[in-house]
């Protein structure tokens, strides 16, 4: 047993070694291990997919900066396939300063994927904007008046997509992917004042958080961090609606190889701990 | 076999610089935090100053004079001048004879916050969430789903446990002691899960700067 206490005393850069290989071999040669989809990422989906093609819009704001954006990105992408593919009219937004380009990139690079979809009519960005909660307000008297142009600076009365939108009673759904604790402003002013259906995307650190939010039915549906993504990118493949690389799903072999790993350190840490206490003793 | 975009090279080392950490502290580490910093800063400034200064209150006071003789427009273009005096107020916090100043946005602030979020939060984390805890062993009797009662008094005991332990009144001792006993392995469950999701989390951001690397900067994978 003294070699399991001398491996009690390994340098943490060999152990940053080994997490390194956990993580790139998988991706370099994935293992493909199944992705079950959990029910509230499917609630989700139906939620998005129950919208009638080109009626009321689903608004999505990505509410997160690059820090989070290997989590969350996956998501906002494949939310927007999704409505892109079904012509769900889908309007982008953000109240995260950082996030601006990553909702454009996001609405732009989906719609090169769906050559047949028109900017203004089937989506827009309606881009950034300050107050929080105070936009979630606003929204819910006048969204006119809240967005009173899109982000390139077209009013809004003259984007299609954008002119009938009066408040939430004009939105079929709300999703908000964020990275911080704003979910519970769009829970408690969108979804209590306003009575908006809302759904959720959020980082993995958040996420117990969120559940009790689920059973009371405040949230419609929940994706949570990668494996989040993965679940909404099966889905969309199993509904043949999208070809596209999956991000999200690529990085499940990895993590799942990482977890075992850390799972193993955990066990050895606590072996280590007991044995040196009892030689103290 | 590498990326020809300058920008994907720029990204790569940058995070190679920050990865270097892992080793020990060192120069490209600093470099590329101190550039990180300045860069967040700078553009968080320049997207608020268009996003919120400008629209907000630099064009209504710009076209002040324009909107003449529409006095309405004129009166509510120029009512902007009151939040933003008040928020120039804050700029008093480098004087010490004066700092008392910024009280006074501070409670405009406050007050509209609390007036704002108090009812509401009430009604959407106390209320929404009490009904919540009960309606789990409520459903049973209505649909006659046995798994959801079993799910629903697991919730209620871990609700009712939980408070307990962070009931400091009298002595965990007796009923309340089993209780708030209960109520710590609820609480250890519930660290168990968040700490579980947060080193999933963390591998998460490590895995998206391993795909880029390997997929932008090397065309390792596709």
């Amino acid at each position: 047993m003294i070699w399991l206490l001398k491996l009690f005393k390994i340098d943490r850069r060999i152990l940053f070694l080994l997490i390194a290989a956990a993580v790139i071999i998988p991706l370099v040669r994935p293992l493909g291990l199944p992705t079950a989809v959990t029910p509230h990422a499917q609630h989700l989906f139906d939620a998005v997919d129950r919208i009638p093609p080109r009626t009321k819009p689903v608004l999505l704001s990505m509410d997160y900066g690059p820090n989070v954006m290997p989590e969350l990105q996956p998501m906002s992408m494949a939310v927007v396939r999704h409505c892109l593919a079904r012509k769900i009219p889908i309007i982008v937004m953000t109240l995260d300063p950082n996030g601006v380009g990553l909702a454009e990139d996001a609405l732009h690079r989906a719609a090169l994927e769906y050559p047949d979809v028109k900017e203004g009519v089937d989506y827009a960005l309606a881009g950034f904007k300050v107050g929080g909660y105070l936009v979630m307000i606003s929204i819910g008297q006048d969204f006119q008046t809240t967005f009173p142009t899109d982000a390139a600076g077209h009013p809004s009365k003259e984007v299609p997509i954008l002119t009938n939108i009066k408040n939430y009673d004009d939105i079929a759904l709300v999703i908000t992917i964020a990275g911080s604790a704003i979910v519970e402003n769009w829970i408690v002013f969108a979804v209590t004042r306003y009575h908006a259906t809302l759904c959720a995307g959020i980082t993995a650190v958040s996420s117990a958080d969120y559940y009790p939010f689920l059973q009371t039915g405040q949230l419609t549906g929940l994706l949570a961090g990668m494996k989040g993504g993965a679940e909404y990118e099966q889905l969309l493949a199993n509904n043949d609606l999208s070809h596209a690389p999956k991000r999200a799903s690529q990085g499940m072999d990895a993590i799942s190889s990482a977890h075992i790993l850390i799972i193993i350190f955990i066990i050895l840490g606590n072996i280590g701990y007991f044995l040196g206490r009892r030689k103290k003793a | 076999m590498f990326s020809t975009n300058v920008w994907t090279w720029i990204a790569a080392l940058l995070t190679l610089a920050i990865f270097s950490f892992l080793y020990r502290d060192n120069p490209f580490y600093r470099f590329a935090e101190h550039l990180f910093v300045g860069i967040s800063a700078g553009y968080g400034v320049i997207i608020y100053w268009y996003n919120n200064m400008v629209p907000n209150l630099i064009n209504p006071l710009l076209n002040f004079g324009h909107a003449w003789p529409h006095v309405s427009k004129v009166w509510l273009d120029g009512l902007v001048i009151i939040p933003g005096l008040l928020g120039l107020l804050f700029f008093f916090m480098f004087s010490k004879k004066y700092s008392y100043l910024i009280l006074l946005p501070l409670s405009v602030i406050l007050g509209m916050e609390n007036g704002l979020s108090v009812p509401t939060y009430l009604q959407a984390e106390v209320i929404k969430q009490a009904q919540g805890t009960l309606q789990g062993i409520h459903t049973p009797f209505i649909a006659g789903q046995t798994f959801f009662m079993v799910n629903g008094l697991i919730v209620l005991v871990g609700v009712i446990g939980t408070l307990s332990y962070f009931f400091f009144s009298r002595e965990h001792k007796g009923v309340l002691g089993v209780s708030s006993k209960v109520g710590i392995w609820f609480i250890m469950l519930g660290f168990g899960a968040s700490f579980g999701y947060t080193v999933m989390a963390r591998l998460s951001l490590l895995i998206g700067r391993v795909q880029f690397l390997l997929t932008d900067w090397i065309h390792l994978i596709k």
